[in-house]
């Protein structure tokens, strides 16, 4: 099981950096093209799809490498019990929240498909399928949110959780993470 | 009772589609005698206009304005107002719509809406950095596509569709990416066109239309009364959009010669290729609407 | 309930969470969930859902994963170590000398990067020892480049600019103009302050090191000509008509992996690396910007923003008073919240009343961008602040104190901007006349 949601957080979360390599080879390919005569019809539109499977599919992955910002000011001051029921209380909050925000993505992919909408531009593609990733990624985002509670609940850390950076090129890494 | 409705927008409050909403919503309260009122969320503050049809046939809100032919790619019916050269000035515009408004009607309510009105904008012109004369001088210019029919032109003319997004158009235009395309005076003056572009061909190669619809279930909710009322603010609303359209298209014309713009008439030679490619697209859409499709055009052009 | 109850109870509930260490994003979409409750909305879920699908399939939004990724790229040359070897032979004559690089390197660095954090630690991490290895004063050296760090969001490309431009919806190439001439007056405010200081503490400056000759200085300056190769690269293509506003990101990356590639620091495992890394810096601040795009919605269906605008309409407030409050209420915002927060979380309630003062939203796009960079050095959470503290080994005290002379510098600049506006629109205007 351990295993399982693992390797379901690593693929979502290299299936993002693929659609992010998507973004890029799109742009240039529109933009080199328009020298050559070449358009993409709807390039336009695959890049935003791309975007938004890179944004949510990636979401798991990046929860669980900790890159997900929270307000620790409160939180970097407390320990031992009082920090373990703030923790818990944030994590039911989160896995309510986006449990809540996945199942209504599911929802509307599903409505999508029922009347059969299609995207409103050259290319008539159905909606549903570049909002599987929308959906498919929140799902496995709010798997990831109920693994850690019950990570913590049954009292080990969470693994979103960091130790301080040690060597210079650790804070360059977190400074480019913080993404401030 | 007092009813409360929700009606997003996505035009800024300037336009006139947004203008004509307000005024249409001040109506609605006064002729249902206060039990209705639409609170009007503008410049796509509530919905992005791709989402604004889902979002009332979801009920998310109760009504709703949309530029219909976004809607193309569900029914050619929705993209009929766009087919290029078919409708080709108000009047004909007007002719158009009242032929295909029961068939709209008819589509709209089996999705769970019912139409109040529609306005068209202001009608297509082409825009251009050099003489355009004939279609020959299409060719090879870069052509902005950003529907089925700007495509099909490009296709056709021999120019190059280039795919570029509103938000970057400005910068494509000044940067020499996009250097012809077709589009509304109205989009014109709003992106002050007349800095990158010098000439304006006064094509009228159709009038897209706004549409304001609600969601049935919510109208279905109203009494006679306030039903009645709202019907009678919707053809009100009609009637002085047309007319604030035309307006609208007079003053664009003049804002543009007065911003040095070649403000121009096409030419015999140019119209004439233009109408040849507007009956092949035409075609095209027969093609697409099928049957229904015949009995529409058949009864517009014998109108 | 009135609207004024409901928007209170939305704050407490928001600040609740917040402080409870609820991940932001979650805490937004919470909160869009409460004021959801107040409207005459069907379904919240819907909303929800419809909403930030719209939000996100974005053609616009796909430039900042590519500007994240041209930092992740950057960040794993030496491009840094060669930026100072190249600016530093030729500050010597200037008093204050070689702290003079901080803020040039930051400037330079930050016209390449788009994060305020990555620009300040990548500088730090190759300037903090040299200057203190030749004896400059740590403190200056410290505060120096916690503020000029923050160059790396006012000198576009910036990621807090492409967030404010897709929250406002106004142009991204229009903002990015707009920061040219207020980065470069940020600058000459921090080089001034720099020379003064010297002037005034001739003590604490290090003695003179030898002069390079001139051939030499040359020399060390090649280094520096990758990074301009790469800043040529990416306006020579938006320029030349090659790319749009948004593809020019696209360039960039590519100009970045070419250094990558020249530099031998590219192989397919950093590649691999630092796609992951744009990845899940882009996840972390598209959820954020999910969960505002909804409070926002939930926000406009309570009616709280217009309500809230004519309110402060109607104290009359002159132009200039109302910036200065809303300067007032940033920085307080700004000592607890990172700059993405502060831009997402009051944009929906504050456009509309910046709007109705007649200020132009491009140019209000800097000022934001100006008190997030106050927010990035004002304690206790300040980013620069610390990756300053960890790579200096200082307490949070010092490293905060070291940078409240440039804390005042970005003060200053606030106020320019506000009495001179055209210091922002000339530049966007020069190039888009409208
Ligand atoms: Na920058
Ligand atoms: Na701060």
């Amino acid at each position: 099981m351990r295993r399982v949601l693992d390797w379901l957080y690593r693929a979502t979360g290299w299936l993002a950096g693929l659609f992010l390599l998507a973004i890029f080879f799109l742009m240039m390919v529109m933009s080199i093209g328009r020298q050559i005569d070449m358009n993409v019809p709807a390039g336009d539109d695959l890049v935003a799809w791309c975007m938004a499977a890179t944004a949510f599919l990636g979401l798991a992955h990046t929860f669980k490498s900790g890159e997900m910002i929270r307000v620790e000011l409160i939180f970097d001051r407390l320990a031992g019990r009082s920090r373990w029921v703030l923790e818990v209380v944030s994590l039911t909050v989160g896995l309510v929240s986006v449990g809540y925000f996945a199942w209504y993505a599911v929802q509307l992919t599903y409505d999508s498909w029922r009347f059969n909408d299609l995207a409103q531009g050259v290319l008539p593609v159905p909606l549903w399928i570049p909002q599987m990733g929308y959906a498919f990624g929140l799902v496995v985002f709010a798997i990831a949110f109920a693994d850690e509670l019950a990570r913590v609940l049954s009292g080990l850390a969470p693994t979103y959780e960091k130790p301080a950076p040690k060597t210079a090129e650790e804070v360059v890494e977190r400074a480019i993470q913080s993404g401030v | 009772a007092q009813t409360k409705w929700d009606l997003p927008s996505a035009y800024p409050p300037a336009n006139f589609h947004t203008q004509n909403l307000n005024q249409f919503a001040a109506d609605v309260k006064a002729m249902t005698g206060g039990k209705l009122e639409i609170t009007v969320h503008s410049n796509a503050s509530l919905f992005k206009a791709p989402e604004i049809k889902r979002a009332v046939q979801t009920g998310q809100v109760q009504a709703g304005e949309v530029l219909i032919s976004l809607h193309e790619n569900e029914d050619p019916l929705f993209g009929l107002d766009v087919v290029p050269f078919l409708a080709t000035s108000y009047q004909e515009s007007w002719k158009l719509y009242q032929v295909s408004r029961p068939a709209i009607e008819k589509k709209l309510a089996s999705q769970g809406l019912q139409l109040l009105y529609a306005v068209a904008w202001p009608p297509q012109g082409i825009f251009a950095k050099k003489d355009i004369n004939s279609v020959e001088d299409l060719r090879g210019t870069r052509w902005r596509a950003y529907n089925a029919g700007t495509s099909r032109i490009a296709e056709i003319a021999g120019a190059q569709p280039v795919t570029v997004q509103a938000a970057d158009l400005a910068q494509a235009l000044a940067t020499g990416v996009v250097n012809t395309f077709i589009t509304s005076s109205a989009t014109g003056v709003d992106s002050k066109v007349w800095e990158s572009m010098t000439h304006y061909y006064d094509t009228q190669a159709w009038l897209p239309k706004n549409v304001i619809f609600v969601n049935k279930a919510a109208f279905d909710r109203l009494d006679a009364a306030t039903k009645e009322g709202l019907l009678r603010a919707a053809s009100t609303a009609e009637e002085r959009g047309w007319k604030l359209s035309q307006e609208t298209t007079r003053k664009n014309m003049e804002i543009m010669a007065q911003n040095g713009m070649k403000v121009l008439q096409p030419s015999p030679a140019l119209a004439d290729g233009l109408r040849q490619i507007g009956s092949r697209l035409t075609a095209d859409w027969l093609q697409r609407a099928g049957a229904s499709g015949h009995e529409l055009i058949n009864a517009y052009k014998s109108k | 309930m009135d609207l004024i109850t409901i928007a209170g109870l939305i704050l407490v509930v928001l600040l609740v969470l917040l402080g409870s260490g609820v991940w932001i994003a979650v805490g937004l979409l919470a909160c869009g969930w409460v004021g959801m409750q107040f409207t005459n909305a069907p379904s919240s879920g819907y909303v929800l859902a419809t909403t930030i699908w719209g939000n996100s399939a974005s053609w616009t939004l796909a430039a900042l994963p590519l500007f994240i990724w041209m930092g992740e790229i950057l960040f794993r040359t030496r491009l840094s170590e060669e930026m100072f070897r190249g600016l530093a032979p030729w500050l010597n004559w200037l008093p204050g000398r070689l702290i003079h690089v901080n803020v040039l390197a930051c400037g330079i660095f930050g016209s390449v990067s788009g994060s305020s954090a990555a620009t300040c630690a990548t500088v730090a991490k190759i300037a903090l020892p040299e200057l203190k290895k030749r004896g400059y004063d740590e403190m200056v050296s410290l505060g120096s480049l916690a503020g000029a760090g923050t160059l790396g969001i006012l000198i576009p490309p910036s990621i807090m600019m492409v967030i404010y431009a897709v929250a406002a919806d106004v142009s991204i190439i229009q903002v990015f103009l707009a920061g040219f001439i207020p980065g470069a007056i940020v600058m000459g405010l921090y080089s001034g302050y720099i020379a003064v200081w010297a002037l005034l503490n001739p003590g604490k400056m290090p003695p003179r090191e030898p002069a390079m000759p001139f051939r030499e200085k040359l020399r060390e300056s090649a280094h520096l000509i990758p990074c301009m190769l790469l800043i040529l690269l990416v306006f020579a293509t938006l320029v030349a008509g090659w790319a749009t506003a948004t593809e020019c990101a696209a360039w960039g990356v590519m100009g970045s992996l070419a250094i990558a590639a020249w530099s031998r620091s590219l192989t397919w495992q950093s590649f691999w690396a630092s796609v992951m890394g744009a990845t899940r810096v882009t996840c972390m601040i598209m959820m954020i910007l999910a969960g505002a795009s909804f409070m926002s919605t939930a926000m406009a269906y309570t009616g709280i923003p217009n309500a809230l605008a004519s309110w402060v309409d109607s104290f009359h407030l002159s132009p200039f008073v109302l910036i200065m409050a809303l300067m007032v209420m940033y920085v307080l915002l700004g000592t607890a919240l990172d700059g993405i927060s502060m831009i997402v979380l009051t944009t929906a309630v504050v456009l509309p009343m910046v709007s109705a003062a007649g200020f132009d939203l491009v140019w209000f796009g800097i000022f934001l961008v100006l008190v997030v960079e106050m927010a990035e050095v004002s304690p206790p959470v300040g980013f620069n602040l610390f990756v300053l503290q960890t790579m200096s080994g200082k307490d949070s005290l010092t490293v905060a104190r070291a940078a409240l002379p440039f804390f005042f510098l970005l003060v200053a600049a606030v106020v320019i901007i506000t009495v001179f506006p055209a210091t922002v629109t000339w530049l966007p205007r020069l190039v888009f006349p409208s």
